[in-house]
This record gives C-alpha cells, structure tokens and sequence, in this order.
C-alpha cells in the first residue's frame, strides 16, 4: 500500500497549484478553476487519510466536499456571468469600482 | 379647613392673568383683543388674590397656620433618599406677606393703567403679563413650606425682573440694566443654589415646618445643637461651622436679591425699567424676597450667630453706604433707588441683630411706603414728560396737590419722623439691634452705628428730592405746565398715603413700654406662629442657642435718639434747599461728591474685576476648555480620521489583492502558530 504521505504531498502540490492560480490569473474563469484544484486536494487528503484508518468518515465527507463544490461553481459561473454582463470581460481586475 | 384649600389660587390667579395676557399678545398679535392692553385681567386676578389673601389672613388668625404638601414631583424610595414636593405653608409670616404683595400689586396694576396706557405705550400685553406672572412668582415664593420650592420661585422672580426691567427692549439702557439686573443676583443665587443642595446633603429634608413624616431643617439644625444629632452630615466639620457656611451660601442668594452690598449694583441700574415695575420690584417682590427668605427660616439663622452678626454688619453697612450715595443723585428715582438698598439694609441689620419681628415690621412699612414713593415719582414722571431730573422740576406742590400729600406721607414715613409708619419700624429696628449688642456683641455695635448715622443721611436726601421736586420755583416749562394725571393715578396714591401714615400703628412698642396698653399687635400676631416657626420660638433660640441676650435699655432714649438724628438730617435739607430757586450745595462737598455720585466706583471697580480677575479665569478656563478637554477629543478623532484614510487603502477593489492577503494572512498565522507550538524545532 501506498503510504499515506505520499497522498498528503500529492494534495498540497495540488493545493499549491491552485492557490498559485487564484494568485496570478487575472481571468475569473481561471480562478474558478483555481479553486476547484483547491477542493479538490482537500478531497484528496479525506480519502488519503480514510485509508489510513480504515473507515469511511473520510469517504463520506469527500462527498460533502463534491457537493459542495457544485454549488460553489454553480454560484462562480453566475458571478462571472454578471461579471462579464457588466464590464464585458472576465478579467477580474478591471472590476474595481468595490473600493475605496 | 375649608378656606386653606384656596390657598393655592392666591398663587395661580396673577398666573392665568400673566396666561391671558401672553396668549393674546402671541396669538392676537397687533389686534387690540383685551380691553386695556389686558390690565383689567390683571387688576381681577389681583384683586381675587387680595380677596383670598384677606381670606388667609383672617383664617389663620382663627385656626392658626396651615402647611400641607400639594404635590410629591420626587420621592425616594427609602432611607437616605430626598423627597422633593410642592407644597403650601400659610403661616402668621406669609398671610401677612400675602396680603403686602397682593395689595402692592393690585395697586400697581391700578397705576399702570395711568402710567402706561395713558401713555400710549406698546407692547401692553407683554408688559402685564410680566406684571402677573411677577407677582405669581412671588406669592409662590412667599406660600413655598420648602427650600427648594423657595428657590425655584426666587428664581422666576430673577426671571421676571429681567422681563421687566428690559421692557423698553428698543432703546439702548433698559436690556443693559435687565441683563446686569440679571446676572448680578444670578451671581448670588449661584450660591444660594450650592446652600440649597448642602441643605439636602446634610438634613435630608429642605422643610420649613415639620409636616406629614417630614422633618423640618431648622429644628434638626436646632436638636444638632442641642445635643441630639441623628442622621445629620455635617462633612467632617464641627456642627455649628457647618451651619454657618451653609447659612452663608444661602445668604449669597439674599445678598444679591435683595441688593446688599457687594452686590447692589444692579439696582440703581434697575431704573430703567418702567416706573411702576420699579414700585413692584423695591416694595413688594424682588427685592423682599431676600429678607423674605432670612426670615422664613429665622428658625435656621437663630441658631448661628456668626452668621447673624455677618448679616447685621452687612445690613448696617448698606445702609449707611447707600444711604450716603442717596445724597447727591440727581434723577428722583435714583435716590429712591439707593433710599431702597438702605432700607433693605436696615432689615437685615435687625435679623442679624435678633429682631425678627423688627425686620418684619419694617418689611411691611417699607413695602407701603416705598410703593408710595415710586408711585408718587412715577406721577411726577407722568407730569414731567418723562424728565427724572429734580433740578428740573421744583414747584409742583401746587401744581399736583395729591402727589404732594401722599409723597410728603411717604417721605415721612422713609425718613422715620413720629407717627408715620417709617417711624416705628425703623426705630424697632435699630432698637433690637442695641440692645442685643450692648447684651455682648462689638459687632452689633458697630452695625447699630452705621444704621443709626444712615438715618441722619436718609432724612436729608429724603427731604431735599421733596424740596427740590415740589417746592420752590418751578425750574424747567414742563414744571410750569405739568402734564395732568388721572383717578388711576391719584386712587393707589391715596391708599398707600394712608397706609404710610398709619402702617406703624400695627407695632407702638415704645408706646406700649410707656402706658402698657397692649399695643404691638404684629408682635403678638408673630408670636402666636406655629410651634416652630413663631418670634417666641426665635428668640428663645436665639438667646438658648446663639447667646443673644438682650440689655435692659429704654426703647424711649433709642427712639428719641433715632427722631433727632432723622429730624437732624431733614432740618439740615430744610435748611439747605427751600429756597424758591434752591443751588447744587453737594457740590461744596468736592471730591466727596465725586465719589458719591459714582456711587463709590463700585461699577467700575467690578468692572474692573471682572476685566482682569474674571476675565483672566474666563480666559483660562477658555484655554483649558478648548485646547484640554477639546483637544482630547479632537486628538482622538483626527488620529481615527487619519489612520482610517490611510487604512482605507488597502481596499483596493481588486479581488487578486484580497486574495493575496488572505493567502499571506493564513501563511503568517501558519508560522507564528508553527514558532509557537514549536514545530521547526
């Protein structure tokens, strides 16, 4: 069996991937994305770590996590569409008029 | 006890005839809705008010006093709780200042009809409303049974006397006057206002009278010292001192109202107002008040005589020093004006010396007799087209034959000459005071000094502003054709006249000393008070606990003594000024002269004082104000605004930034939490 480290390293990579994303893409596609990779390894730690001990808790929450995750991108695409309906781009850091 | 349950209409009549008056000037602005510019509202709640303070009179006369609480506007829930009332006390003192304030006003009302309608004066219902609710505050005053209720009242007579004083508001004297009138007694009321807390503090209870479970100041002052002291706070300081300051600070409000040096200032000023609001303001309201006050709580005052010499010294002082400014005035109403600061003087001279039914007295003759003089100014005024001047007037004698009489009554009477009513209170007075100070009080004697030297100068200046306004040659065309003055004018003339000359007879001591007839009825009369607050009680106080005691000297030498010093003074004005074409012999008086006519430089002395020790303060405390306590809160505020228009930068709009804070916000906390738990080690 694969040890679970392994797994652990495999989820922050593909954490750091996603956080590197939503850091340096300006498309707010992109940054969708960017967090789906996120969630993603966070699913990839539950079940790692629901191997380990045997039992199903993990498994069970990565599928709270998927849910999860459906509405987030449900909810991401209509802001993006609204994005895109109003500066007629989805380039998010022309969207600046939320400031000060 | 039937009668008593109107007790408080005496007060509310002048006030829904001050309520008629102002709602028809606000809301009839202009239209001339009140016959009389609403004087005869007035003259009915005045005389409704006389009706039932007759009433009072007599009913206390057969069923003795009356003090109920009317009205509980504070009440605490238990021990060490104040509970603050409205209430009525119609006692021997007040039903007989009841019927002075209303009879006086009544008869000013009257007055006004010729003074100012007749005048064509503006702004009529303005001017009797301040009349009616001047005199409500004062009847409220006068029936209060507590000390807070007292202060109150007082001050809404401040109030009105400003309303009034400042009644022709357009030309440049009178809101001048009003504002110093003001500001002046404000001063004293200032501290009268800390007396009146230090009362609370240290009795519990502002009572004149004990009614109901409340207990009374005077008799738990009283019990402090005599032995008993409960539950009384007297901060740390022995029992009597403490007394005694807070019988100062009260004494602060007397001072200034009733125009006691220093702060007598404002009354000469005071002038300014109308004629009649001058009569109502020295015989009757305002100015009473003041002795009003010291006697109404003589109870608490008999107790401490420190306090009471201060106030006889006091009392004599004034008297003599405004007597002496009397002198060489010029205009008619000024020398009635410091003939009024004298007399008051005399009637704190005779509280502090211990004669209680003195002061009393001489409280009522004056209000006769003063109302009377600036009645009679007031129709000199009235025939003189508004010149106050003397030395323009002369000869009116013939010319006003019913001013002349009745003014002559009063002048008598102020100048203290048998029988008139100045007479026999004024020598009451100075009686007291002698033989309280030859029983072992120095200071007594001094102020007996003053007070008696003041009556040499009060017959002088008395009788030359007679001689120089009603004898000799008339010295101006208005004195030769005098302007003519009705029955309105003439009708309060008369009935103070009379009451000048006879007042006194409700007091003949001496006469009681010299055949035994029982005589001295306002002695009796005061003395037959309820348990606490009658003159057998004061004096019993004030020989028990202030150690006032009274020599054996014949009341007949001092009055002897007082009649030739007044008959002096007014031989000496005979002498000097009826001459048909009299001349200024104050001038011979050079630098003196000077320094009476400015009335000492008192003004601008306290001018001065007021510029650099006041102002300086005021400037300082400005400073302190603006630049501490401002600065404080200023600091805080622009230190937020700045840091907040600073921080507000960070708000950039820009989703990536937010996310890289927060990326860099959870990085942080990861290794300060990592140094912290020891994870790199």
């Amino acid at each position: 069996m694969v040890p679970a480290q392994w797994y652990l390293l495999l989820a922050a990579a593909v954490f750091c991937i996603g956080v590197f994303g939503v850091l340096t893409r300006s498309n707010a596609l992109m940054f969708l994305m960017s967090v789906e990779l996120m969630l993603n390894a966070a699913n990839i730690n539950f079940v790692a770590f629901s191997l380990q001990w045997g039992n199903v808790t993990g498994q069970t929450f990565g599928l709270f996590t998927m849910a999860i995750a459906a509405a987030e991108v449900a909810i991401g695409i209509g802001i993006i569409l609204v994005l895109y309906r109003n500066f007629r781009d989805t380039d998010v850091t022309s969207a600046t008029t939320m400031r000060w | 006890m039937a009668a008593f349950d109107y007790a408080p209409v005496i007060v509310l009549l002048p006030f829904l005839s001050f309520l008629v008056a102002i709602g028809t000037a606000i809301f009839a602005r202009g239209k001339n809705v009140l016959p009389k510019g609403g004087a005869l509202p007035g003259i009915v709640a005045m005389a409704g008010a006389l009706l039932l303070s007759i009433w009072m009179f007599v009913t206390v006369e057969a069923q003795g006093a009356y003090d109920q609480t009317l009205y509980t506007w504070a009440s605490g829930p238990g021990e060490g709780t104040f509970t603050l009332t409205f209430g009525v006390l119609v006692d021997q003192l007040s039903a007989m200042m009841l019927v002075i304030v209303t009879l006086v006003s009544l008869l000013v009302h009257v007055f006004s009809l010729g003074y100012m309608n007749d005048e064509d004066e503006t702004g009529l219902p303005r001017y009797y409303a301040g009349l009616g609710l001047f005199s409500a505050s004062m009847l409220g005053f006068v029936v209060a049974d507590n000390l807070l209720m007292a202060f109150m009242f007082f001050e809404l007579v401040g109030l009105c006397s400003w309303l009034l004083i400042g009644f022709w508001f357009r030309e440049p004297g009178p809101p001048s006057a009003a504002k110093k009138a003001f500001l002046v007694t404000r001063f004293g009321d200032y501290f009268f206002l800390i007396g009146v807390v230090a009362v609370f503090a240290t009795f519990g209870t502002s009572q004149f009278s004990p009614i109901g479970g409340m207990e009374a100041f005077p008799v738990l002052a009283e019990e402090a010292l005599t032995g008993s002291a409960e539950g009384i706070n007297t901060f740390g300081f022995d029992a009597a001192t403490w007394f005694n300051i807070v019988g100062l600070l009260v004494l602060g409000g007397v001072v200034g109202k009733s125009a006691q040096f220093p702060l007598h200032t404002w009354l000469p000023d005071a002038m300014e107002g109308p004629t009649p609001v001058s009569a109502l303001i020295h015989a009757a309201t305002m100015v009473a008040a003041g002795v009003f006050l010291v006697a109404r709580m003589y109870g608490f005052y008999a107790l401490i005589p420190t306090t009471l010499a201060i106030i006889a010294f006091i009392g004599g002082f004034t008297a003599l020093f405004a007597a002496t400014m009397g002198v060489v005035k010029r205009e008619i109403k000024q020398v009635l004006a410091y003939s009024t600061i004298s007399q008051y003087g005399y009637m704190m001279l005779a509280l502090g010396g211990g004669g209680y039914v003195a002061a009393t007295f001489h409280l009522m003759t004056h209000a006769f007799f003063k109302a009377l003089l600036f009645l009679g100014a007031g129709s000199v005024i009235i025939a003189m087209h508004h010149n106050e001047n003397m030395w323009d007037m002369g000869g009116l004698k013939e010319r006003m034959p019913v001013t002349y009489y009745t003014f002559l009554s009063g002048s008598l009477a102020l100048a203290g000459i048998f029988p008139f009513a100045g007479f026999w209170s004024k020598d009451e007075v100075l009686y007291e005071t002698l033989v309280h100070g030859l029983g072992g009080s120095p200071l007594l004697l001094a102020a007996y000094a003053m007070g008696l030297l003041a009556v040499f100068f009060t017959g002088f200046y008395t009788f030359r502003m007679v001689l120089l306004t009603f004898h000799g040659e008339p010295r101006s065309e208005t004195a030769r054709n005098p302007h003519g003055v009705r029955w309105n004018v003439k009708g309060p003339l008369v009935v103070l006249g009379v009451l000048a000359a006879t007042a006194g007879f409700a007091n003949l001591v001496p006469v009681e000393k010299l055949t035994g007839a029982n005589v001295d009825f306002l002695h009796d009369w005061l003395y037959h008070g309820p348990e606490t607050l009658n003159g057998e009680h004061y004096s019993t106080l004030l020989h028990d606990v202030a150690g006032y005691t009274a020599a054996d000297f014949s009341v007949l030498i001092s009055a002897a003594v007082s009649l030739g010093m007044a008959l002096a003074g007014v031989g000496l004005a005979w002498m000097l000024y009826n001459d048909p074409s009299p001349e200024e012999h104050t001038a011979k008086l050079g630098a003196v002269k000077d320094l009476w006519y400015h009335n000492y430089y008192q003004d601008e002395f306290q001018v001065w004082l007021a510029e650099t020790g006041g102002l300086g303060i005021a400037r300082g405390s400005d400073k302190f104000d603006q630049g501490v306590v401002d600065g404080v809160v200023n600091g805080v505020s622009s230190v937020s605004l700045f840091s907040g228009s600073r921080v507000k930068r960070v708000q950039t709009g820009v989703v990536s930034n937010y996310a890289a804070l927060l990326t860099l916000g959870v990085v942080v906390l990861m290794v300060a939490l990592g140094l912290y738990g020891g994870w790199f080690l």
